[in-house]
């Protein structure tokens, strides 16, 4: 891009976030308002959010199921809205966040999932928003995952994950959810959320079976695909991105055995082993699997 | 300044580019950043580091902002441009490359952080210790220091995340004011700087309390920390470790080592509730 393209760009950048401090139109993100009987749902990103978003959207008002439209005003993420928009929810709040660990949060469940397929599914996310080509190689793709090239604020999964985990771990006002564990048995680990909901004093949620398995159905991968394909161009977090590509994809567990390449898993449990095994995710390359040996007890570094 | 006005000022800062950079600060490969909570040595350490870097002219409370700048203050298009060894009070940001944390016994940062509160009017006089130190260690004190944790969760969220990795390093204040010339010489390397001993003298030297408060009594009305605060009481306070045995009452040592003790022993700092259980221990 020649500079003078470049400079007026910014010039631009500049004048909207004025207009938006203006017009009282900042959008949240980091400097959310935050208030005492908050609830943030916090993951790095590709870990389940959107579906775990659907999930206790569809358990708490169980009356008007969650689609893509009105999500955003149910649970919504705080890095598309208004902060303005967002202090005129009915409290108390839940909010999704990427965020690495943010002190004020008052309670948060995180979503932790394998990284081995994290990045598969993040390779194919920046894919989709045409952050890399279609013929990108995912083998390139790994380390650049690793080293957290992709969206530094929420640093690389290691940071993320541990940055939560070993400051909030026991804490009564954190629970921590593994991907895996909500897709095994989705109604155990939903009754657990709900036990931790009800601690909190958040509003009463009916969990009966029959509750819970409507719940499941209602944010099933079909029908979430079904309406990703209605309304994918007016969600904020699809609308803009290619159409051929969908946002909810596999919604599986252990994809990256197919998808990734033996260097590749080498290098992610090479980085993360020990925390990966600290969370119950077995290694297996060779290497990593002997040289973390002995240090996985309580969280490594 | 009323509330719109406030607001006015800020649509006007963003607009001109001149809103402070704080979080949204852009972050280089090379950036170190000195970082701490609030009231634990981090101002010394600007003047002590500034001089240990800068040569040509001894740190003062006019210069300070563009020699160690605080990410708080000038905007980001500014500090892009300048020295980048920047002060900041952030919890864990998983971008800063390079980091000096420096760690300090909580019970004198609850002493310290109660005069600054006076200082700043955030509490009036004759403000109940006690009663701070609650809020405190709740961390609901006054919403800019809220949003970065308590002492705890600030301290672990980075050393349980960095400690060990390059571009670390834990410091302790009360190391840093038993011998500053050590600490500056073991932080060289990661300063980029030749750690002469004249080098390392000089800026021990021009770093002292009794001058940086003989500095302070000349420039208070001029740094931007100071300036709309108090000026009967001051910013430079005792510069001394330990100062809360006289301050705090023994309830309020108890809170705060009820509620971090495992980490401040973790951080080395004795605890009186130990002592305590050991001399009960000798007389049973």
């Amino acid at each position: 891009m020649p500079p003078s393209q470049g400079s007026a760009q910014k010039l631009l950048d500049v004048l909207q976030q004025a207009g938006r401090v203006l017009t009282g139109r900042q959008l949240a993100g980091r400097g959310v308002t935050v208030f005492p009987d908050d609830i943030f749902l916090v993951s790095y990103p590709r870990s389940g959010n959107t579906w775990a978003r659907f999930l206790l959207g569809n358990l708490i008002n169980q009356n008007d199921p969650v689609t893509f439209s009105n999500i955003e005003s149910r649970i919504p993420e705080i890095y598309f809205n208004r902060d303005r928009v967002l202090q005129q929810l009915p409290r108390p709040r839940m909010l999704k966040s990427h965020e690495c660990f943010q002190p004020h949060y008052p309670r948060v469940i995180y979503i932790v999932r394998d990284p081995r397929d994290v990045v598969v599914s993040f390779y194919h996310h920046n894919v989709k928003a045409r952050n890399i080509p279609d013929d990108y190689p995912m083998a390139s793709f790994v380390p650049r995952f690793i080293a957290a090239e992709f969206d530094r604020r929420f640093g690389s999964w290691r940071d993320n994950v541990m940055s939560w985990a070993a400051v909030r771990e026991g804490n009564p006002g954190f629970l921590m959810l593994r991907y895996e564990d909500l897709k095994r048995d989705t109604a155990s680990a939903l009754a657990n959320v709900v036990a931790f909901l009800n601690r909190c004093s958040f509003r009463k949620i009916d969990s009966n079976l029959e509750a819970l398995q409507r719940t499941i159905e209602l944010s099933s991968p079909e029908k979430m695909r079904a309406l990703e394909k209605e309304e994918a161009g007016r969600w904020v977090l699809t609308k803009g991105t290619r159409s051929d590509k969908p946002f909810v994809r596999s919604a599986t567990s252990g994809g990256w055995k197919s998808q990734l390449a033996p260097e590749s898993v080498e290098a992610i449990e090479s980085a993360w082993g020990g925390l990966m095994l600290s969370l119950g995710y077995e290694l297996v390359s060779r290497r990593t699997a002997v040289s973390v040996t002995g240090s996985h007890r309580g969280l490594p570094s | 300044m009323s509330r719109s006005g406030r607001y006015l000022k800020t649509v006007a800062a963003t607009a001109l580019g001149r809103a402070p950079a704080g979080r949204g600060l852009t972050i280089f490969p090379d950036d170190i950043f000195l970082v701490s909570y609030f009231r634990s040595g981090s101002t010394w350490s600007r003047f002590l580091f500034g001089n240990f870097i800068q040569q040509d002219e001894p740190v003062t409370f006019t210069n300070m902002e563009r020699v160690v700048p605080v990410i708080y203050n000038l905007p980001d298009r500014v500090l892009r441009g300048l020295r980048r060894v920047l002060k900041s009070h952030e919890c864990f940001d998983p971008r800063y490359p390079h980091v000096i944390y420096i760690v300090r016994d909580p019970r004198d940062v609850a002493v310290s952080f109660y005069y600054f509160n006076l200082k700043v009017g955030v509490i009036p006089e004759g403000y109940s210790m006690d009663e701070f130190v609650a809020r405190f260690i709740a961390a609901r004190v006054i919403g800019y220091a809220d949003r970065v944790g308590c002492w705890q969760d600030h301290v672990l969220s980075w050393v349980r995340l960095r400690e060990g990795k390059p571009g670390f390093r834990l410091v302790r204040y009360e190391d840093l004011l038993a011998d500053p010339a050590k600490q500056l010489t073991n932080l060289a390397p990661l300063l980029g700087v030749e750690p002469t001993p004249a080098r390392v003298e000089r800026a021990v030297q021009l770093s002292s309390a009794s001058h940086m408060q003989s500095l302070e009594k000349k420039q208070s009305k001029q740094w931007v920390a100071t300036k709309d605060t108090r000026q009967d009481i001051p910013f430079v306070r005792e510069a001394k470790s330990g100062g809360w045995r006289k301050k705090l009452s023994p309830a309020a040592v108890r809170t705060i080592e009820q509620a971090w003790g495992t980490t401040m022993k973790e951080m080395g700092y004795d605890l009186v509730m130990d002592a305590n259980a050991d001399h009960e221990l000798v007389k049973g």
